[in-house]
């Protein structure tokens, strides 16, 4: 079972994320071990698998990478960065304008410089985030539309992995700060 | 404790809480209106979590043991679930203490072990074992009848520790329920006792170990969204930091200050000045060296400066856990302190100033734990369907791969129970044997990680490099467990693993000690076995009844004849005196309702999704409003 039909979802992007809460949390209180904790050994074990089933849904779909990679193995495209195009080489060029900006705000502490590169690609995920939105929306996406939208995946996992860059140095400095 | 009470020779066992502390247990249960934590004939509530070896092979444990450590200093085991798990080349070995460290030989598993008096030396797991069964029997003088237990463990233990924890649940006799983090039981406690919703962090310092959780609280579910710490932080930490303060100001001779008699009661006595600093600005000691008697002066000051460094470590691990949990401090609806070690003063300011608010420490934070505990032994036994606890993976799960880099296969705050699958493949030609070493933690090598165990995989046909797909599944239940398989692809074919815990007691080793601890005089181990199964058989007959009569429409006559007849026969073996013989009926029944179960589960599913529809309605009259605009999510379609 795809992660959408384990919560009883429609396969869009634009999920609604409190209903997801509240569907996996209907769920949890039907299936999780602890409900049956007094009976036999099969039951138990089906509760386990169901309840790790909607946990894996679950995990998969609030995230917004794997929501969309889960959009793309049910469209029948492959994912991993192995099988999707390249970036362009413009995109490449911005990635490291952006990771040598962050490079220098860290070796001098510039937190205002880290927060605006932050903020600009927060931005610009959000724009690859509304492409996957009306790419996976209720009508069925063309094969066209599928390949731009793996360009915008591809783009996503940089400015996630990017932003998890800034969070770590803005923890490492909140940490070394004496109290 | 009641003094008179009817006896009811019939009563169902009660579930009990345990809090199986570093410095002390506790026990709970719920009574007909509330729980309460369990006191011994002299109204004590806590048993001090030591454990005193005499050379005759009696075994003393509590008030009485914690009195004898001052004479008996290496006989006698405190804290010992600070080496829960522990390799017996951890550095809480090296750390300032009057033990006796056995070194294990090569063909022995990796854990600690203690040389006591009147036995072969004693595993960590034997020692907690001895704790569990004290609690038992004072469950036991109260409720006469005592069931399953719920036992806490820190949210930060590894798997390890957890394991490590139930195999002394298994020697003592105990039948565990659920391993329960130590912060959702305290909020479990605050939660129903406030009947609040909303976001909590949970601060626990303890005698040994470090948590903080992060949790939100929604009409009876706590969900937890994160958890951190260390567990290897707390009030001992303290204690050997005034310890530190003391020698230095004494200064004594390191011949004099390695006796184990002189730790044992230096670090007795600097908890006692811990604890009177918590009211006083400063405290005199006495202590006796050899013939003089030396005189000294400990201020707040001094401790606080002493203890800064440890305070400053939770710190961290509460930034972390609130960024894990996607929560700034001020949008917290509340502060639960839980551990002896947050009534020192400095830790409640640290606290207040970090959270920017007053925390809440209205139940004992000694106790809250055990009541928690208790509270969901209780729910567990079937008592309030409408409370649930979802809890997190608190370490990230993963495997080495080449280079001795780790693959992460679960992060971290993964909700459990969780599992997933990762797929590798040979190095070399005709490779026939994968050796698969299982690791938790944050870092990005294996070796800076936990090393949970090592795996070998033998049996795959020769092919060459690349070509093989070996897919490994690692699943974690509800407590916290892991468990490992594994699959060769290209053949289909299921592999037996070959477990080898680096730091614990594998199956063998736990049953060993089981037969030696019988052979010890401590009853006759049959008959223990012939009750378990007795318990598990009658169990499932209720349930295996009760699910027929609700889903019969889910079986075929043939099918359902089959599951009857395996029933009328668990049936019948239940009264012969052969738990062998009871298991095998068990399997049979279990088997037969196979199917059956996965159907009830399935319809199970569809009922609780469908609940939605009508929520969904009503969501829809709440966008037409306005109310939710601002979320402006499109709703999904009707199915």
């Amino acid at each position: 079972m795809n992660p959408f039909e384990v919560l009883g979802l429609a396969p869009v992007f634009a999920i609604d994320l409190k209903e997801l809460e509240k569907r996996h949390r209907d769920l949890s209180r039907a299936l999780h071990p602890d409900r049956f904790i007094g009976a036999g050994a099969s039951e138990r074990r089906a509760s386990l698998n169901k309840a790790v089933e909607a946990n894996e849904a679950w995990r998969v779909l609030r995230d917004s990478v794997s929501r969309a990679e889960a959009l793309f193995r049910l469209a029948g495209v492959a994912v991993g960065e192995r099988d999707e195009p390249m970036a362009s080489p413009a995109f490449l060029m911005e990635v490291m304008e952006w990771r040598e900006g962050l490079a220098e705000a860290r070796a001098v502490r510039d937190v205002a410089a880290v927060m605006k590169l932050s903020g600009e690609v927060s931005a610009r995920a959000m724009g690859s985030e509304e492409v996957l939105a009306s790419t996976f929306g209720p009508k069925k996406p063309g094969s066209h539309e599928l390949k731009l939208a793996q360009v915008q995946l591809g783009e996503l996992r940089f400015y996630r992995r990017f932003l998890e860059e800034v969070s770590a140095i803005e923890e490492a400095w909140q940490d070394e700060l004496p109290r | 404790m009641t003094l008179l009470e009817i006896f009811d020779p019939k009563a169902p066992p009660r579930p009990i809480g345990i809090d199986l502390g570093t410095t002390n247990s506790l026990v709970a249960s719920v009574g007909s209106d509330r729980a309460s934590v369990i006191e011994d004939c002299f109204g004590k509530t806590m048993v001090p979590s030591v454990v005193c070896y005499e050379s005759d092979g009696t075994v003393i444990v509590g008030e009485r043991a914690k009195e004898l450590a001052a004479i008996r200093p290496s006989d006698t085991i405190v804290s010992v679930k600070r080496f829960m798990g522990r390799g017996a080349d951890n550095e809480e070995t090296r750390r300032m203490g009057p033990y006796r460290f056995v070194e294990p030989r090569d063909d022995e598993p990796n854990v600690v072990r203690f040389a006591v008096e009147g036995r072969p030396p004693v595993s960590p797991v034997e020692v907690s074992a001895e704790i569990l069964r004290a609690l038992k029997e004072r469950a036991e003088d109260e409720l006469r009848s005592v069931g399953g237990a719920v036992i806490t463990v820190p949210a930060y233990f590894d798997d390890a520790q957890r394991q490590a924890t139930k195999d002394a649940a298994r020697l003592a006799g105990i039948e565990v329920l659920r391993l329960l983090n130590e912060p959702t039981a305290a909020a479990l406690a605050y939660g129903l006792e406030h009947k609040k919703n909303g976001l909590f962090a949970v601060y626990d310092l303890g005698g040994g170990t470090f948590d903080v959780t992060v949790l939100l609280l929604d009409d009876g579910v706590f969900q937890v969204k994160a958890t951190g710490g260390d567990s290897q932080l707390g009030g001992d930490d303290m204690d050997r930091a005034v310890a530190e303060i003391v020698l230095r100001k004494l200064g004594v001779s390191t011949e004099v200050s390695s006796r184990p008699e002189f730790i044992r009661a230096l670090l007795d006595r600097s908890r006692s000045i811990k604890h009177g600093l918590t009211t006083a600005q400063a405290v005199d000691a006495e202590f006796a060296l050899d013939t003089k008697q030396a005189q000294l002066r400990i201020t707040r000051t001094e401790f606080e400066d002493a203890i800064r460094p440890l305070i400053d470590r939770t710190g961290v691990a509460c930034r972390r856990a609130l960024r894990d949990a996607g929560v700034k401090a001020e949008e917290l609806d509340g502060v639960i302190l839980v551990g002896g070690s947050t009534r020192v003063p400095a830790v409640r300011e640290f606290v207040r100033a970090f959270f920017g608010r007053e925390p809440l420490a209205d139940i004992d934070p000694d106790q809250v734990v055990a009541i928690g505990a208790a509270i969901q032994a209780d729910l567990l036994a079937g008592k309030g369907k409408d409370v649930l606890l979802l809890d997190v993976l608190p370490l990230s799960l993963g495997i080495e791969v080449g280079g001795g880099v780790v693959d992460k296969i679960l992060p971290r705050n993964t909700s459990i129970p969780c599992g997933a699958r990762a797929t590798y493949t040979t190095q070399e030609d005709n490779q026939t044997g994968f050796q698969i070493h299982v690791v938790q933690g944050e870092r990005e090598m294996a070796k800076d990680n936990r090393s949970l165990a090592h795996f070998t995989l033998k049996g795959i046909p020769p092919m060459p490099a690349g070509l093989a797909r070996l897919e490994i599944e690692l699943r974690v239940d509800a407590d916290g467990l892991l468990g490992v398989s594994a699959t060769e692809g290209t053949t289909g074919i299921a592999q037996a693993i070959d477990v080898k815990p680096s730091y614990g007691l594998d199956d063998a080793a736990v049953e060993q000690m089981l037969l030696d601890a019988f052979d010890h005089g401590e009853g006759d181990l049959l008959t223990r076995r012939l009750a378990e199964a007795r318990v598990d058989a009658q169990r499932l007959v209720l349930a295996t009844t009760k699910a027929l009569m609700a889903d019969a429409d889910l079986l075929a006559p043939p099918e359902s004849q089959r599951i009857e007849e395996t029933l009328a026969h668990l049936k019948a073996t239940i009264s012969r005196n052969e738990p062998a013989l009871i298991t095998n009926a068990i399997d049979a029944v279990d088997g037969a309702t196979r199917d059956f179960a996965g159907r009830r589960m399935n319809r199970a599913i569809a009922k609780a999704l469908e609940g939605q529809t009508i929520d969904r309605v009503e969501k829809a009259v709440e966008h037409a409003k306005g109310i939710e605009a601002a979320h402006g999510s499109p709703l999904p379609p009707e199915r």
